[in-house]
């Protein structure tokens, strides 16, 4: 009897020495954006939209390409920038508009365990823009996390579009 | 901050499933957890122990924790227990990922065991019980800075002296054997369960003084150095 409770904890000790690693598999913390009409319905987009923003030595990277008939779409967001800055460039046909969308943002060092990434939740606090070919972007729901489900934003684009 | 319900809460939660599990015994567990009618007095004196697993992590590795604990033996069969520790982590630039984690606190456990041997009056023991825990500690965590994947600039990650506390109890089971003379040795395997838990501004942490480290392993364990007093 003794015996085998000596093999049974032995066993069970040195299961209480494993360890795992539990790091999320959904790890990308992005922004999501719905258009939307007027009356709250769900936009479409009818031009191609080309999204950008000014990163390190004043060099563009190029966020969205070529974007069409989209209801939705997600965009990378800053670590660490205060305000993120992006240039929506709208085309269709000669049609070309430009707007500026800038947010800005509490950014807060999110840690799960050693063995996972460090990285950054964010609390989005305003949003403002051009109004060449956008109507008026709100802020849906403020927390940024791994979340792919929630929309953040509510880009309303002006009439034409 | 993560506050789990309140710890009034869960503490209430265990309190009245105890009552109830008392309430439902039968006549025969009843009979289990009496205290035997013979001629050995109740006070059967002291043990003081020391976890040898946890010292053993502490020197192997980057975490671990000191503890030593107070028994007191009433009548061979109930063991009221007080467990102090000291529990430290210094993991330092995680090869993979880069972050350092520091911490290091005090904790305390109390609780009871109940030795399940028939023939309670003997050297051995096999035993099992349960600990309330609780600790309050501080963490820095940090990396070194490094270039955000789509703005490129430098980016630091970290925070300082973040306060943090847990309640948590603990279902054990465990054997001890005697040696020689006044010494014992001792196994245990522990069972662990968060009440309350508060982080700050953090939603997570990794190494908790007395608790271990966070993941999906609930299980614990200790290895004991016993000695009567």
């Amino acid at each position: 009897m003794m015996r085998r409770l000596l093999f049974f904890l032995a066993v069970a000790w040195v299961a209480c020495s494993c360890t795992s690693i539990d790091c999320p598999v959904q790890t990308a913390v992005r922004t999501y954006y719905a258009l939307q009409k007027s009356d709250q319905t769900t936009d479409t987009l009818k031009d191609t939209l080309y999204i950008a923003s000014r990163v390190l030595k004043g060099k563009d990277t190029l966020l969205l390409d070529k974007a069409i008939t989209l209801t939705t779409f997600s965009l990378p967001i800053g670590y660490a920038n205060p305000e993120d800055t992006l240039c929506f460039r709208f085309r269709n046909g000669s049609y070309a508009a430009t707007d500026t969308v800038w947010i800005k943002k509490e950014n807060i060092p999110h840690f799960e365990s050693v063995d996972c990434s460090a990285t950054f939740f964010h609390r989005l606090t305003a949003v403002r823009c051009t109004h060449h070919a956008i109507d008026s972007i709100t802020i849906n729901s403020p927390t940024v996390d791994y979340d792919p489900q929630t929309i953040h934003f509510y880009l309303y684009l002006k009439s034409r579009h | 901050m993560i506050l789990r319900p309140s710890i009034s809460i869960s503490i209430s939660r265990v309190a009245i499933s105890l009552m109830l599990l008392l309430a439902c015994l039968t006549a025969d567990a009843q009979k289990l957890f009496r205290l035997e009618k013979d001629s050995i007095p109740l006070m059967r004196g002291f043990q003081v122990s020391f976890d040898l697993f946890g010292a053993g992590q502490m020197m192997l590795g980057d975490y671990g924790q000191y503890e030593a604990a107070l028994r007191l033996n009433l009548h061979d069969q109930w063991f009221p227990i007080v467990e102090v520790g000291y529990g430290k982590a210094n993991h330092e630039e995680d090869p993979v990922t880069g972050i350092d984690y520091k911490t290091q606190a005090p904790y305390f456990r109390a609780g009871v065991d109940f030795n399940m041997l028939k023939k309670k009056h003997q050297a051995n023991r096999i035993f099992a019980g349960f600990r309330y825990a609780y600790t309050s500690y501080k963490v820095d965590i940090w990396r070194k800075d490094f270039p955000d994947p789509v703005w490129k600039w430098n980016t630091g990650f970290g925070v300082r002296d973040e306060q943090c506390s847990q309640h948590w109890l603990e279902f054990v089971f465990g054997i001890d054997a005697r040696v020689f003379g006044p010494f014992h040795l001792g196994w245990s395997v522990r069972y662990k369960r968060r009440l309350a838990h508060d982080e700050g501004n953090l939603d997570k942490t990794w190494y908790v003084p007395g608790y271990g480290t966070w993941d999906s392993s609930a299980l614990g364990g200790t290895f004991n150095v016993i000695i009567d007093i």
